[in-house]
């Protein structure tokens, strides 16, 4: 069965971009337009991989990563996270330990714009750590 | 021993119950104390022009408020230092309100200096009911009061102005980082605003041309790849701004730690090898061991160096080489870059660190912000940085040495610095 992607980015533009990009790999997809609605989809849709952007609105990518370490979650708190995002790495990194006093735990960070080749071997590469 | 004196029981009396009680006080105990209708101090006005009133008391509004005493030759006996009594008001030419002073029931007026450390500050005035001859020794007493009255008020004086000066540095500091918070607010979405939809466009570009949409054209390939290097640029470009209002206004901050320069350089080495192996280009490393540390932006000297290896590459043909060089002399940390490239015209060397400078103007490569991003990160750590062309000793390439001096404490505040030594 194919690996199920969960995209989650306030931008439609990139969501249909990788949505075309990941379905003619062969994965399942679905998106989420918030954090809020990524939230309900990760309950929904128990995807094997997030594909997470940070500046959203309702609840942004920090704000899912922390919820994600909450016990009443603790049944997702181990789904792989490669955040996507034109945040700087270093700053975000900064951001989240300001506010949480802890390291972002996601699997891999890739700076928008998208490169498809980066995004995909990303992905397999996660995706084969899983397995 | 008697201004001494005064002023050592004025300091703890202020202290503990403040300026405007004491004066009150003071007044007050005089009209009481020596049988007075009343008694008021009067200041000197800032242009020393006119006595204007500052505290009274037995005295009623509307004589207060009779009019500006004018400097005239009594008053100005006062403030030479001498007391000046008049015993009757009614038929004294002295006198510049002799009606005024009629309707309130003013007799005499003895008039005193209040002497300051900083000169005489105004007069001390005591008016009577009746006729009254002050003998020498209450003139003599009246004259202490009138000075602790006096260094009582440059007290407040001082405190006042203590206080205003602070509270404008308070604004001014406010109204700075305001300003900078704004800016940097408005540039950071600025960019995310400008970035976000290039960010959209490219991602579909570059999802066409991996064919996840269907097989392309050779011409639609084409004219996709030069797409992408066009957006490319301008993220770049809105990158660099960016990093310039960063940079200019100190909001690197939460950057700044303490890092070794041998860290900041193999990491630079890291990134370079990646810019040059693609171009056949050599990098050749020579640097000193035993690099100090320095207080200050790893990702910004990063950024440095970078900028500088980028610059290099891209004037540097397959095969050439290009090294890095860092150590010690003196008290200084010296780093160059030096490639084998086409090197810098000569007329264009005096502008190469400006904004928005290209060498090739019609180059879409650049954004002609690079060489002046490194010069605000060299100056920001008080250091230098120029360019020689041909490298010393070569008849080819570019040589850019940039020296930061050692223990140096990256400054946030040096754009504000520079713009006030311009003006």
């Amino acid at each position: 069965m194919a690996a199920k992607i969960l995209i989650v980015d306030d931008d439609p533009d990139i969501v249909d971009a990788l949505y075309v990009l990941l379905e003619g790999e062969g994965y399942d997809v679905v998106s989420a337009g918030d954090g809020e609605e990524g939230l309900k989809r990760i309950k929904e849709e128990n995807p094997d991989l997030i594909i997470l952007d940070l500046l959203m609105p309702k609840l942004d990518g920090y704000g899912v990563c922390k919820t994600l370490q909450d016990p009443r979650w603790s049944k997702w708190k181990d789904v792989p996270i490669l955040v996507l995002t034109s945040v700087r790495e270093e700053a975000s990194q900064r951001r989240y330990e300001l506010e949480t006093g802890m390291r972002m735990d996601v699997d891999d960070y890739v700076e928008k714009p998208i490169d498809p080749d980066v995004v995909m071997e990303r992905v397999r590469k996660i995706l084969a750590r899983k397995e | 021993m008697r201004k001494k004196l005064l002023y050592e029981i004025s300091k703890p009396v202020i202290a503990a119950v403040g300026v405007e009680n004491v004066l009150r006080a003071i007044v007050e105990s005089i009209a009481k104390g020596t049988g007075a209708k009343g008694c008021s101090l009067l200041i000197l006005s800032e242009d020393g022009s006119r006595l204007v009133h500052r505290i009274s008391y037995g005295i009623s509004g509307a004589y207060v408020g009779k009019g500006e005493i004018e400097i005239d030759a009594t008053v100005e006996k006062v403030l030479q230092g001498e007391a000046v009594s008049i015993p009757d008001v009614a038929d004294d030419p002295r006198v510049q309100y002799p009606e005024a002073a009629r309707r309130e029931g003013v007799v005499s007026v003895l008039s005193l200096p209040m002497r300051s450390s900083g000169g005489i500050m105004g007069v001390m005035r005591v008016y009577t009911a009746e006729r009254r001859d002050f003998s020498k020794d209450e003139v003599d007493f009246l004259d202490s009061i009138a000075e602790l009255s006096g260094l009582v008020l440059e007290k407040a004086e001082e405190r006042e102005r203590i206080a205003e000066e602070a509270d404008k540095a308070r604004e001014e500091l406010t109204r700075v980082s305001d300003e900078r918070e704004r800016f940097v607010y408005l540039m950071g979405m600025v960019a995310h605003d400008l970035k976000a939809p290039l960010a959209a466009v490219q991602s579909y570009i570059k999802v066409i041309l991996r064919g996840s949409t269907g097989p392309l054209t050779e011409k639609q390939e084409e004219w996709l790849n030069r797409s992408v290097k066009r957006i490319d640029g301008m993220l770049e470009l809105i990158s660099d701004i960016v990093d310039i209002s960063r940079l200019e206004t100190g909001h690197i901050a939460p950057e700044l730690t303490t890092v070794s320069w041998k860290q900041v350089l193999e990491n630079c080495i890291e990134v370079a090898r990646g810019l040059v192996e693609p171009e056949g280009i050599v990098l050749v490393e020579e640097i000193e061991p035993d690099l100090p540390e320095i207080f200050a932006s790893e990702v910004r000297l990063c950024q440095l160096i970078n900028n500088l290896i980028s610059n290099s590459v891209r004037y540097t043909p397959g095969g050439a080489r290009i090294f890095i060089r860092a150590g010690q002399e003196e008290d200084e940390i010296v780093v160059q870059i030096e490639d084998e490239g086409s090197g810098i015209e000569p007329e264009i060397m005096p502008n190469i660190f400006d904004d928005f400078f290209k060498g090739d103007r019609e180059s879409r490569e650049g954004t002609g912000l690079g060489l002046s991003i490194c010069k605000r990160i060299v100056e920001m750590h008080h250091g230098r940085i120029w360019a020689e062309s041909p490298a010393p000793g070569k008849d080819k390439g570019t040589r850019i040495t940039f020296t930061i001096p050692k223990g140096a404490i990256c400054d946030l505040t040096f754009w504000e610095k520079q713009k006030e030594d311009g003006s």
